[in-house]
């Protein structure tokens, strides 16, 4: 897992944070983005090899950031973050191409899984 | 309260607890950290690491039930979303129970239900339901002596959809029980009721309160 990178995009600063230390405890390097803009320069930077994208957002939405990302045809396995009333923007999510998606608070070790699992995909 | 105000504060309660769910998902996260932390001490070199690790597991069943009351609670700011849609009287009434067990708690009152053994869907109201179901509760709650059982089951008998609320324990009086005219919180139940379009039927004999709903086509 040394080689793997995360990208987490959340507006929730100490939530992406903590999430990253602990990916990084657990040997994957992980960043954060606070907003879609500073999101998009990272991945057009330095492409992550999975981005953990919230949906709710304030200015660039989840939905908007998952588009801009699949425009840039990286490739890159989306999970989205979801929470309470985002159901249809989970829906549409995936039908734009995320990996999958998980419910906050997430188990971390589902969390882990699913990155494994969009990695040998 | 007319639909405005109501919708009004099942707003600002969703808002609130998607902010309180994005705290409680800090704190998992927060205390996960301190647990893989620790996972990689000894007790040689961390002394109380025990202690830490029991608090540490506290902390978490605290963040478990906290997200199961926030789930529970953004439910019901969601209710008077809708005037009226499908319901599944099991989920409604284990959500009610969930929300109010509290108020059973403080007098020493259980509350229960019986989930019927197939889905029961209604057509309704689902805040006036709940509220209709609500104030059930409270009667019994007002009425009865610690130690009781609250039981609300929901019934499905191929014509009409029943919701069957009644007690067992003792009663503090019960000269003038089940008497719609004389107690307020029926004379709420009856009002709640129309909107819901419930029937309730209230038995002296059998000491129960019955909402009988028309099922869905």
């Amino acid at each position: 897992m040394n080689d793997i990178s995360v990208l987490i995009v959340d507006d929730e600063e100490e939530l992406a944070a903590v999430i990253a230390e602990r990916l990084e405890f657990r040997g994957i390097k992980a960043q954060t983005a606070l907003d879609g803009e500073t999101a998009l320069r990272i991945i057009e930077s330095d492409p992550p090899n999975i981005v953990l994208l919230d949906l709710m957002m304030p200015g660039m939405s989840g939905l908007e950031i998952l588009k801009k990302i699949n425009s840039f045809k990286l490739n890159i396995p989306i999970i989205l973050l979801t929470g309470y009333g985002s159901k249809e923007m989970t829906l549409e999510g995936m039908n734009l191409g995320a990996f999958d998606y998980i419910m906050k608070p997430c188990d971390f070790d589902v969390l882990v899984t699913k990155i494994q699992e969009a990695l040998e995909d | 309260m007319n639909e405005k105000e109501i919708a009004f504060i099942g707003k600002i309660t969703a808002g609130v607890t998607h902010e309180v769910n994005n705290v409680l998902a800090s704190i998992r996260e927060i205390s996960g950290l301190l647990s893989d932390i620790l996972s990689i001490t000894s007790a040689e070199t961390f002394p109380r690491k025990e202690k830490f690790e029991a608090s540490i597991q506290k902390i978490q069943n605290q963040e478990k039930r906290g997200v199961k009351l926030i789930n529970q609670l953004n439910k019901f700011a969601h209710l008077p979303d809708v005037s009226s849609t499908e319901i599944d009287l099991n989920e409604l009434i284990e959500h009610l129970i969930y929300l109010t067990e509290r108020f059973g708690r403080i007098k020493n009152i259980e509350l229960h239900t019986q989930p019927s053994g197939q889905s029961v869907k209604v057509i309704t109201n689902p805040f006036y339901l709940q509220m209709a179901l609500f104030n059930c509760l409270e009667y019994f709650l007002k009425n009865l002596k610690a130690g009781g059982k609250v039981f609300i089951n929901p019934v499905n008998n191929k014509t009409e959809c029943l919701i069957n609320i009644f007690a067992e324990g003792e009663f503090t009086d019960s000269s003038d029980l089940f008497n719609e005219t004389v107690s307020n919180e029926l004379t709420i139940v009856n009002e709640i009721g129309k909107y819901s379009g419930a029937v309730i039927e209230y038995d002296k004999l059998k000491l129960n309160i019955k909402l009988k709903l028309p099922l869905e086509k």
